[in-house]
């Protein structure tokens, strides 16, 4: 039987790693849920975002919290650009699919030819840092990327909800006539949302960068499971995405603990099943 | 589109080719060139997709030996051609593109793509047309069932119960021997196959194996598998590890504050292990460095310096030549011998000569008589010393001055 | 004539022969290797669009079903040392399997449609493709197939595999072509659109999704059987990965996944597209290159390619100008005499929900031919009590019979069958059905089994009895309000009910749109139907009903001829308060 010590750090580490599948699903969560777009392109996005912060890292120097504040914006407009595309052809939620994935492999394509399929790895004091409460480790880096997604999950969500715009926007994802008795100008609404989603992806990439190596076929590694927490985090809340991300994390981050590691897979999505057959309205 | 795909090649080779005599001057023509209808040799790499990190690595490795044969006397006097397609990093469609390079580009050799999967796919088609294919990095010998297969690393027929014993050796060796070891591996075919032979070695030599772990490959987070480590603290750990596992291994340990005493590792990247903070001191398995006494192997020195070049303008963060590019310089210098001794490019009787004669390439001197076609393994082991890579053990093969460092 | 209409069938055939015979036309093997692969994609999406696209429910796990026939397969002739061709079925028939064991489970929770869906068959692939990985069937170190005999169906490999791969690619077409004709594949359409009216028009939801499932994931199976030999070395994660999931889905997607052929023009397209930049001098930039003739193609088709040319062709293709069918109001030839039989009894009828007692207890007896109104407050019941009639909502306690026979605890559809249609108070056509399909659709689940012929000529007629005659091809969202509350009256018409539910057809309705429905559903009762209708708007409920219920606080509140009723001071109280009627 494992120790407490193990099940506890084990747990710890589980809810961190599952911090960055909801920062990763934070984005992705607000336009499917809200605009009715399914943007694989998040992902890449988000790498994309890594690979600049990278760069400026590595070549210029730039500390990562500097890098942040130009990628993300960067991301921003990235964000409302596809947009303009979305709303200028009027792309229904299959159709998103399919142009975001080519969007994807566009972004995956372009970080090959500048930065070469080889690995970049932006070294930093702070990727192995840990704080020690007790008997436990607290890596400082996973918690500041725990932190920075719940103040952007809680935020956002408070946001949509003392606003109307959330119901405004779910609203008009069914029927935009609903919608504009709100008094609410939904294309305005649908831009900032999209943008948002980017810079979401754009502040996950600057993690993704300090916590991992990069390689450009990476960008496909996050998507089973990011897909899985968005939806169990309930398309279009974001508080639901970061929820659901740090209980897949922590439930197979138990399991690797317990049981042999390559079975941790079973363990948490067999929970998600039975959790979906027992009480949908659970999540 | 068809057509297209053989013309690209050869305009690359030949712009390959100016650019090497604008190299080397006026005065290097003088050297017999190869002339006459190109011999097509023809192979795949996963330009693109989850392996196309590796893929960089062998193209350059081929491009440079491409040069340096058609420098020479090409395959029987005649200039090499080399036609490159991109498997994507799928088993299905590198079989489907064995079959239009033999079929449709009728390329007169094939040379075996990368990753067991893909190299297996390859196999079968070459074993219906009777091509003669050498790979480099199949790690499973007792798959390689076709006997035109050849291997250019020397992994040996049982790698799995060897190179165990080699690392085994080496931790007898020790100032103070491990007694206990954690084996943790990916459940990737390879490495699995190895970690298993670790597991039932060491047992057998009275190491005491405390955790065996398999993780699965692709795994996202190693925080609980280092806790186990952790709280297990055995002499040894022995990572069974692929690509940049052992990157997260080491950081997730970390971050608890711990660093294993000793470490090795089985297929890492070499370049993000070396310059990691975490990689300092871990071994790990290779079959050569450029060092010592491998630099005095005939060409070597020339190979490394075109590598560094070819890989530095291609904008590759770790541009020094290691075992893996070493594999493709392998395959090639296998091929350009054989072809040249057997004096033909008919594949029966190329692969008759390999089986009957040893070949000298950069991993020394290779012979293909024995199971499935494997001669003597030579796996060594390697170790990061000031963020570079040296060759520890055996010792014999350690440069001058190399010692290995035991905690 | 017949020859203009026999000409796709001849060229159909020909192609099909043509392509069996390509592995004996002696062309490079690659030729064999890569048109199997066409195959291989077109059987794959095909099968996926037949649960997913057709009937809507988008699966993310179609690798499971996939991997679960490759493994079938790889360890049938690895380990048991069966022969390749017998492992096919098996493949085949282990994936259905699976595929109705998960459906059997899903199908029955009405929440877990649409991404809860996706999510679920995501970790069905997840934990299938674990275990996979961690027991002897694969164990982690993959499976090789090199040793397991091939038969010589054809000249080389390569053309067995392709002659293999041609054959389940056209069984899976045969076969998405007959569902997409036949009552299944109508009611898989319908199901896609409205689940919940489809089954209250009569179709066997539940059965038609498993069978939908079974026949996706065992055409899945066989793929992935056939093509574990294909590839001969199978890894779990090779395997069990997202891109087969992601691929169908865009090729799907592409070709248009509500059609038969969409998914194989989508999957031929995508493929070749892959294979146009193979070398590997151009391999990067033509990935890059691929990724912007799907954004272009999609932006430019956005419902994918099959439907963009239906599209163009309807537009091309002259209207027939139609002779204006009969209009409202048809007079009906006789008006019967209401009989004594009971059609309808309700008994001591409860429904609760959680913690709400929205109906406490309700008797009532309608009787052949009468047009009986049922009214009261807002959340009086009157709804509910239609719902649970017509199976929509199982009931809490009590019994419900209709012409006899106790309807209690049977499905919607069943109730349907038995003669039993609604309406409902805010239209709900089935979006992507045009209004002829949508009244046909009705009338074949519905009504008794007859051919589609006869069927598609009693849907005008309805069409044309509610005057909706020039709009058969519209879709519904073509068509006004009130044009749409008389579409949902020509599908419950469609169905030759005896016992009809009407839920608010009037509300809504401008004063002449409502006179003109009055007498639509006088019209309507001359057919031969008893009509229990829901209605507010008293003027209508006195001038039609020959008997009136009211219904309050889940209650049998008052009940008798209209005018009577009207006028019970009770009956106004609850209406208007009790400080007026006092």
């Amino acid at each position: 039987m494992p120790s407490a010590t193990l099940l506890g750090q084990a747990l710890i580490s589980g809810v961190l790693a599952g911090g960055m599948y909801g920062l990763l699903a934070l984005g992705l969560s607000l336009s499917w849920g809200l605009l009715r777009l399914v943007n694989l392109s998040h992902f890449a996005l988000a790498f994309l975002a890594a690979y600049l912060t990278y760069e400026l890292g590595t070549t210029y120097h730039v500390a990562p919290w500097w890098s942040a504040a130009m990628v993300v914006p960067a991301m921003f407009l990235i964000g409302l650009a596809q947009h303009w595309l979305f709303d200028r052809f009027k792309v229904n939620e299959l159709a998103s699919l399919l142009i975001t994935f080519s969007f994807a492999v566009i972004l995956e394509v372009a970080i090959q030819l500048y930065w070469t399929a080889d690995y970049r790895r932006f070294e930093t004091p702070y990727s192995t840092l840990s704080i020690k409460a007790g008997p436990f480790y607290i890596p400082v880096l996973e918690l500041t990327l725990c932190l920075v997604a719940g103040v952007l999950a809680w935020g956002t969500w408070q946001w949509l909800r003392k606003t109307y715009v959330g119901k405004a926007l779910r609203a008009s994802a069914e029927d935009a006539d609903i919608a504009a008795a709100y008094g609410v100008d939904y294309r305005k609404l649908a831009y900032l949302i999209s943008g948002m989603g980017a810079a979401y992806a754009g502040i996950a990439g600057t993690f993704i960068a300090l916590i991992a190596t990069l390689a450009p076929a990476q960008i496909w590694t996050w998507l089973g499971v990011v897909f899985a927490v968005v939806i169990i985090g309930r398309l279009g809340n974001p508080l639901g995405a970061l929820a659901a991300g740090m209980l897949v994390g922590a439930s197979e981050s138990i399991a690797m603990a317990v049981l042999s590691p390559a079975w941790a897979p079973v363990v948490s999505f067999s929970m998600l099943i039975a959790i979906l057959l027992w009480d949908p309205e659970w999540l | 589109m068809m057509d297209r795909t053989s013309a690209w090649p050869r305009r690359r080779v030949l712009a390959g080719m100016v650019g090497a005599t604008a190299v080397l001057g006026a005065p290097a023509i003088v050297r017999a060139a190869p002339s006459g209808t190109p011999v097509k040799v023809g192979g795949t790499l996963s330009l693109t997709g989850f392996l196309a990190q590796t893929a960089v690595i062998h193209k350059i490795a081929s491009e440079i030996m491409v040069e340096e044969i058609n420098g020479r006397n090409g395959f029987l006097g005649r200039p090499v051609e080399y036609v490159l397609l991109d498997d994507q990093s799928k088993p299905d469609v590198a079989r489907s593109l064995y079959e239009k390079l033999i079929t449709v580009d009728k390329v007169d050799l094939i040379q075996g793509p990368y990753a067991t999967a893909p190299i297996l796919a390859a196999m079968g088609v070459a074993q219906r047309y009777g091509k003669v294919i050498i790979q480099s990095s199949m790690g499973i010998p007792k798959l390689q069932t076709y006997d035109r297969a050849f291997p250019a690393t020397p992994f040996g027929p049982e790698p799995d119960k060897t190179y165990p014993n080699v690392i085994l050796d080496m931790m007898a060796a020790m100032p103070t021997p491990p007694k206990t070891i954690v084996v943790l591996t990916s459940k990737f075919p390879s490495a699995q196959f190895m970690a298993q032979g670790m597991r039932d070695q060491a047992e057998k030599r009275g190491v005491k194996v405390l955790l065996y772990l398999e993780y699965e490959s692709g795994n996202r987070d190693f925080g609980a598998i280092a806790a186990r480590v952790k709280e297990t603290n055995p002499d040894f750990l022995w990572v069974g590890s692929l690509g940049l596992e052992s990157n997260q291994v080491l950081e997730s340990l970390r971050k608890l504050d711990y660093t294993p005493k000793n470490s090795f590792h089985l297929y890492p990247a070499p370049g993000p292990l070396a310059l990691s903070p975490d990689g300092d001191k871990v071994l790990c398995s290779t079959f050569l460095e450029p060092d010592e006494p491998f630099m005095s192997r005939p060409g070597m020195k020339k190979l490394a310096s075109e590598f560094k070049e070819k890989a530095t303008k291609a904008n590759l963060p770790y541009s020094t030549i290691d075992a893996q590019a070493c594999g493709m310089i392998s395959e090639w210098q296998i091929l350009e011998i054989a072809v040249n001794a057997a004096g033909s490019l008919d594949d029966e009787k190329i692969a008759a000569w390999l089986k009957k004669n040893r070949v000298t390439t950069v991993y020394g001197s290779l012979r293909f008589d024995g199971p499935f076609n494997h001669g003597d393994a030579a796996q060594l082991v390697k170790q990061v010393q000031n963020k570079e890579w040296k060759v520890v053990w055996p010792t014999e093969f350690a440069a001058p001055g190399v010692k290995l460092i035991a905690s | 004539m017949n020859a203009a209409r026999d000409l796709p069938k001849v060229v159909a055939g020909l192609a099909i022969v043509a392509l069996a015979l390509l592995p004996t036309a002696g062309l490079p093997a690659f030729y064999d290797s890569f048109v199997y692969l066409v195959f291989f994609w077109v059987s794959l999406s095909t099968s996926w669009a037949l649960l997913s696209g057709f009937a809507g429910y988008f699966s993310l796990g179609h690798a499971a079903f996939f991997g679960v026939g490759m493994y079938t397969t790889a360890t049938l002739t690895t380990k048991a040392g069966v022969p390749f061709l017998l492992t096919i079925p098996a493949a085949a028939a282990l994936s259905a399997l699976l595929g109705v064991g998960v459906g059997a489970v899903v199908f029955r929770l009405r929440r877990l449609r649409g991404e809860l869906f996706a999510l679920l068959t995501l970790a069905v692939t997840f934990v299938i493709g674990t275990i996979i990985l961690n027991t002897p069937i694969d164990g982690g170190g993959g499976v090789f197939m090199s040793a397991v005999p091939l038969p010589h169906l054809m000249p080389t490999p390569t053309g067995t595999i392709y002659i293999l791969g041609f054959a389940i690619c056209v069984l899976t077409l045969v076969t998405a072509w007959w569902v997409a004709h036949s009552r299944l594949g109508m009611g898989l359409f319908a199901i896609h659109d409205d689940e919940d009216v489809a089954e209250a028009k009569g179709v066997p939801t539940f059965r038609y999704k498993l069978l939908a499932f079974a026949l996706s994931a065992g055409i899945a199976g066989a793929v992935g059987g056939i093509h574990a030999m294909y590839v001969g070395f199978l890894t779990v994660a090779g395997t069990f990965e997202l891109t087969v999931p992601l691929y169908v889905v865009l090729m799907s997607v592409l070709g248009g996944s509500r059609h038969w052929l969409g998914p194989a023009v989508g999957a031929t397209a995508i493929t070749t597209l892959l294979y146009a930049f193979i070398s590997g001098g151009e391999a990067m930039i033509g990935r890059a290159i691929v990724g912007l003739i799907l954004i272009v193609a999609i932006l430019w088709l956005p419902d994918g390619v099959i439907p963009a040319i239906q599209h163009w062709a309807k537009k091309r293709r002259p209207q027939p100008a139609k002779a204006q069918a009969e209009v409202v109001p048809v007079v009906p030839a006789t008006v019967r005499p209401i009989g004594e039989r009971h059609i309808l009894e309700v008994r001591a009828v409860t429904k609760r929900f959680g913690g709400l007692q929205a109906l406490a207890g309700v008797d009532l007896d309608v009787r052949e031919g009468e047009i009986f109104g049922l009214v009261g407050p807002n959340g009086s019941g009157k709804t509910t009590l239609i719902n649970v009639i017509s199976g929509h909502y199982p009931l809490s306690s009590g019994t419900v019979a209709v012409d006899g026979v106790s309807i209690g605890s049977l499905a919607a559809h069943e109730i349907a069958r038995r003669g039993v249609a609604r309406t409902y108070q805010i239209p709900r056509p089935f979006a992507n059905m045009s209004v002829l399909d949508n009244v046909a659709l009705a009338a074949t689940f519905g009504g008794p089994v007859r051919a589609q012929r006869e069927i598609r000529d009693e849907a005008r007629h309805w069409i044309g009895f509610t005057g909706l005659g020039s709009k058969e091809e519209a879709l519904p969202a073509e068509l006004n309000l009130h044009e749409r509350k008389f579409l949902e009256l020509a599908r419950a018409l469609a169905a030759k009910p005896k016992l009809l539910l009407l839920d608010e057809v009037l509300s809504g309705l401008n004063p002449a749109e409502i006179d003109n429905a009055i007498r639509l559903v006088r019209a309507i009762r001359g057919q031969g139907a008893t009509i229990v209708f829901v209605e507010h708007l008293m003027r209508a409920v006195v001038e039609l009903s020959d008997r009136i219920a009211v219904l309050n606080e889940g209650k049998l509140f008052a009940l008798g001829a209209p005018r009577d009723v009207m006028r019970d001071p009770r009956v106004v109280s609850i209406y208007l308060g009790k400080a007026y009627a006092a």
